[in-house]
């Protein structure tokens, strides 16, 4: 059937590549701003806006994500310009979601007013602990203090939708502390929450430091990866995704995208794309991007580009979708495709008896248990077509 | 006999040493100081050309060269130098070394003295009647003994030694001295060159434009091109290609080979399994009636699995190892299957060291990466029907129900240890199921230890365990001296209830729980989790006898997926497949292979 009227949605990610300080966990892409850099660009980041937008005619942008770095390093007048260009270039849908994702500063009032103004509607803080000792060891420019001024801050400011970051698996972190860190927010009822394990990533200070870092095991890692399921599960948090938690109505509307498949143009350094079936991305340096805007070659910052077809889109699809709890649709797979799950991925009766699978009529889905280890059974089932 | 001008003129000699007493570096210096090779032209030590020799400083297979000497007398001599493997895993190749010598020099360190390998190698020269010739060497080091040690010679061994040369062939000291006692006391060769031909065959190896290249003793007759030859041993025959000498860099060839020369033959032989070791060639036409005494065929002591660590490269490891028996009669190999491996082949060796040798040189020479099982020697099993049957598998080993007797190799082992150690080493013997026969004091600081012990309890680590007691000191000989009846069992490793195969071997009764028990803990270590539990059992028969879990993986999940970056998440996935694909599946499991190595790994922890 043809959905007549409807139109293709759209999401927009924005790169803000500034930081404060590095974090040692951290291997995004982000340098310290000044206030010429930050001029250069957000011009450059407006005109990459405008040059992409007839790419996009037709289509209507339902969600935009300020990520990072730190995108609340730029004020209100640059957050107000890049809204200029997204409603003059983009057909932006009135109920769009709007989330700037923000680290805990001090005074943040005036910040959250602001940003509240120019149309963010939804706020993602960059908690990661409530204990400050954990925050000094990621090096965390802020303590739980400045978190929960930020928090209340941006509730004083009128956001309704805030989602808070928190990460297990810290050094010298015990199921105990992330128990805490667990109750003091829940205790804040945030919309969304997520929790993420930490992963040690080449090319972080932690990388550096690995061997000496007391990392909590397996088993308390997966213990600390239960604990949440469970807790949040028990405040009324829906766990939608491996690491994402929301109330009722409340999850990501921009990340789901990602795990459902649907077209988001990425802007800035180090941005992913996919758009028409294709994934691209820039290059991972500020000043060269802002060069290549310059000399107007927008072609060069399609970089990578590669179709997903074929197998390789049928196991991105299986990747993606199993993610989260949602799962997979046995039916969509099919009409999709042209063919059964269990004709490209085998019986999954064994992992159904193991209790890391649930099949609830059409719909084939990792339990809580399967997708703690979800790698080690999609490293059975896909393989990109390579 | 009569003794022909040309055979006063010949020496053939051989030198004998324990291990890194010097025996090479002499061997260079002789060289050198008869101009065989000039100074500038020595590569070090000449005679191992193999590079694996060179690097552990050991003779693996005997070379031979002929040195031309002129001594003070005004006259020139022929000396043919025999050299000889160093190791107790080849000491028949050493014995028939020897038996193409009339003379030997027994190089013994002026700073350590006797060692086993002096002794073993002294009674093997004196067991082919040979005129032994002490050298004491290493004396240019402050810690040397020279008169210490000329005692000790004469004490243990029993042969003169006051007058011997004492020389540094390091430094180049005294080296003249050698040589005339060469001249002076060994033997000439004697033996009758109108007789029918009869030669030893005391080494050959593979050329791939000449053939096989057989280093021959003629004791009698003659041999020159065109002969037909026959082995005595096979009845095979050839036609005679070349004959000749080795100089120092290769084969120079010659009209003739006469009794009491050493030279080589060549007569298009493809292989040296034809060749053996210790055969006696004769002319087809004229054939001498009796072969020369001693002759066997080298039976492998030493069992174990080789399969390549990717299964894709099974060819290329059938490719190597055919190449490598070209050259080593010793070694054998045939087609193995395992649940767990896949294929591979079941190689036979002399030893361990050879068991070494032969790994090392599959993963140097032909860059292969192996998976070994564990070593196993030839157990002799009577079942209940009388039948007798020789394992050196134990996935052939019989249903304990079928099986009236065991019987396990037994070697005599002779070890000389400083008399600090003797002690602990007594203990690590008694350990291994040892029988203590004697042990004599070579002198006051220096004890010899005899023991009877299990060849299965020296091919597991015994080496290693008494080097690590003794500090390095201890040195161990041993000889095969038969089998004795045994309480066996095959031990097997069960994973997720499914036998390993590849994991099972046999062991002493008494041993068993303990090795059960180590390698279930070192399988816990070494299996990865997996998505379910994994219960690790040992068993006899049925018998469960010691277990083990690995623990169910609890988490292994990519949980940040930053901004969209799906590519990254999609490579760490192909990553860890590409991991899973090198993965050997232990019945429903998956092991690395190096996880199972290090589950088989000799060395005990403790």
């Amino acid at each position: 059937m043809i959905k007549v009227g409807k139109k293709a949605k759209l999401g927009l990610y924005l790169h803000i590549p500034f930081c404060v300080q590095k974090c040692c966990y951290c291997d995004f892409h982000s340098a310290k701003a000044d206030k010429g850099a930050r001029t250069a660009y957000m011009r450059a980041l407006c005109h990459h806006l405008k040059a992409a937008a007839p790419d996009a005619k037709g289509m209507t942008v339902d969600t935009v994500y300020f990520g990072g770095g730190t995108p609340t390093l730029l004020d209100a007048t640059d957050f107000k310009a890049i809204f200029d260009t997204v409603k003059g270039h983009f057909a932006l849908e009135e109920d769009a979601e709007i989330t700037a994702e923000c680290n805990p500063v001090t005074n943040a009032d005036g910040l959250m007013e602001g940003l509240h103004a120019t149309g963010v509607n939804r706020l993602s803080i960059g908690l990661q602990s409530a204990n400050d000792a954990e925050l000094r060891l990621l090096g965390r420019p802020h303590g739980f203090a400045e978190f929960l001024a930020t928090y209340e801050a941006a509730r004083r400011g009128g956001f309704d939708n805030v989602s808070v970051d928190l990460m297990f698996g810290i050094p010298d972190q015990t199921v105990e502390s992330f128990g805490k860190t667990l109750d003091t927010v829940i205790g804040l009822s945030p919309e969304h929450i997520s929790a993420y394990g930490l992963r040690i990533e080449e090319g972080t200070p932690f990388y550096g430091m690995r061997k000496s870092l007391a990392l909590p095991d397996e088993d308390a890692e997966s213990a600390m990866a239960e604990l949440a399921a469970e807790r949040l599960r028990k405040a009324g948090y829906e766990h939608y995704e491996i690491s994402n938690y929301a109330k009722a109505g409340r999850r990501s509307r921009h990340n789901m995208r990602y795990w459902l498949g649907d077209d988001y143009l990425g802007f800035g350094p180090a941005a992913h794309s996919y758009f028409r079936g294709t994934r691209f991305e820039t290059a991972p340096d500020t000043a060269a991007y802002i060069d290549t805007v310059e000399r107007g070659d927008f072609s060069a910052l399609r970089q990578n580009a590669v179709r997903i077809e074929g197998k390789e889109q049928m196991d991105e699809y299986v990747m993606l979708r199993m993610r989260l709890f949602d799962g997979i649709e046995l039916a969509d797979f099919e009409r999709r495709f042209g063919t059964t799950f269990e004709a490209q991925y085998g019986s999954v009766e064994a992992l159904q008896r193991g209790g890391f699978l649930t099949k609830d009529g059409d719909r084939l889905a990792f339990t809580e248990q399967g997708m703690r280890v979800s790698n080690a059974i999609l490293c059975d089932w896909l393989d990109f077509g390579h | 006999m009569a003794q022909t001008d040309r055979q006063a003129h010949i020496r053939n000699f051989s030198i004998i040493a324990h291990i890194d007493h010097g025996k090479s570096t002499l061997a260079d210096r002789l060289l050198e100081a008869t101009q065989t090779v000039s100074k500038r032209d020595m590569e070090e030590q000449i005679l191992d050309n193999m590079d694996l020799e060179k690097e552990r400083g050991i003779t693996i297979k005997a070379r031979a060269v002929r040195l031309l000497y002129n001594a003070p007398d005004g006259e020139q001599y022929t000396l043919n130098l025999i050299d000889t493997p160093g190791h107790v895993d080849f000491n028949y190749e050493v014995s028939r070394s020897l038996n193409a010598c009339e003379g030997a020099l027994l190089v013994v360190d002026a700073t350590q003295g006797i060692e086993a390998q002096t002794l073993a190698n002294a009674y093997l020269a004196v067991d082919s009647d040979l005129e032994i010739l002490p050298v004491i060497n290493k004396i240019d080091l402050p810690s040397a003994d020279i008169d210490g040690t000329r005692k000790e010679i004469e004490d243990v061994i029993g042969i003169p030694a006051m007058d011997c040369p004492a020389v540094s062939a390091k430094v180049g000291l005294n080296i003249p001295d050698v040589l005339e006692a060469v001249v002076r006391d060994i033997p000439a060769p004697e033996g009758d060159e109108n007789a029918p031909l009869k030669a030893l065959i005391f080494d050959s190896y593979y050329d791939s434009y000449l053939g096989v290249v057989v280093y021959v003793r003629l004791v009698d007759g003659k041999v020159r091109s065109g002969d037909r030859i026959r082995l005595m041993s096979n009845g095979k025959e050839f036609d005679v290609v070349d004959v000749g000498v080795m100089d120092a860099f290769g084969l120079s060839k010659c009209e003739e080979l006469r009794a009491g020369e050493v030279g080589y033959i060549t007569a298009s032989i493809k292989s040296v399994g034809e060749t053996r070791v210790g055969d006696t060639v004769t002319l087809a036409d004229t054939p001498t009636k009796e072969p020369l005494p001693g002759f066997k065929a080298v039976q492998p002591m030493v069992y174990a699995g080789i399969y390549p660590a990717d299964g894709s490269r099974y060819g290329d490891l059938r490719d190597a190892l055919e190449k490598l028996q070209l050259n080593d009669a010793a070694l054998v190999f045939e087609p193995e299957t395992s649940i767990a491996l896949g294929f591979g082949y079941r190689c036979g060796f002399l030893g361990l060291l050879h068991m070494e040798i032969i790994e090392e040189r599959l993963e140097r020479e032909f860059n292969l990466d192996l998976i070994t099982t564990a070593p196993s020697v030839i157990y002799e099993i009577t079942k209940r029907d009388g039948e007798l049957v020789r394992i050196d598998n134990p996935t052939n080993y019989p249903d304990p129900a079928e099986i009236d007797k065991a019987a396990e190799p037994i070697v005599r082992a002779s070890i000389i240890t400083p008399t600090d150690y003797v002690g602990g080493l007594m203990d690590l013997c008694q350990d291994r199921r040892g029988e203590f026969l004697d042990m004599k004091y070579l002198d006051t600081k220096r004890v010899e230890l005899h023991y009877r012990l299990p060849l299965n309890e020296i091919i597991y680590d015994f080496f290693d365990a008494l080097k690590s007691r003794s500090r390095g000191y201890a040195s161990l000989d041993y000889e095969l001296e038969g089998y004795v009846d045994s309480k066996l069992v095959k031990l097997d490793f069960l994973l997720n209830g499914e036998q390993v195969d590849a994991l099972s071997f046999i062991v002493h009764e008494e041993k068993a729980y303990g090795r059960a028990r180590k390698i279930a803990e070192r399988l816990k270590e070494n299996i990865p989790r997996q998505l379910f539990e994994v219960p690790i059992q040992a068993a006899i028969g049925s018998k469960i006898i010691a277990r083990e879990t690995v623990k169910a993986m609890r988490k292994d999940v990519l949980a940040k997926c930053y901004g969209g970056d799906i590519t990254r998440k999609k490579k760490l996935l192909e990553k860890q497949k590409e991991g899973k694909k090198k993965m050997r599946q232990l019945g429903s499991v998956q092991v690395s292979p190096e996880a199972f190595m290090a589950v088989l790994k000799l060395e005990d922890d403790d």
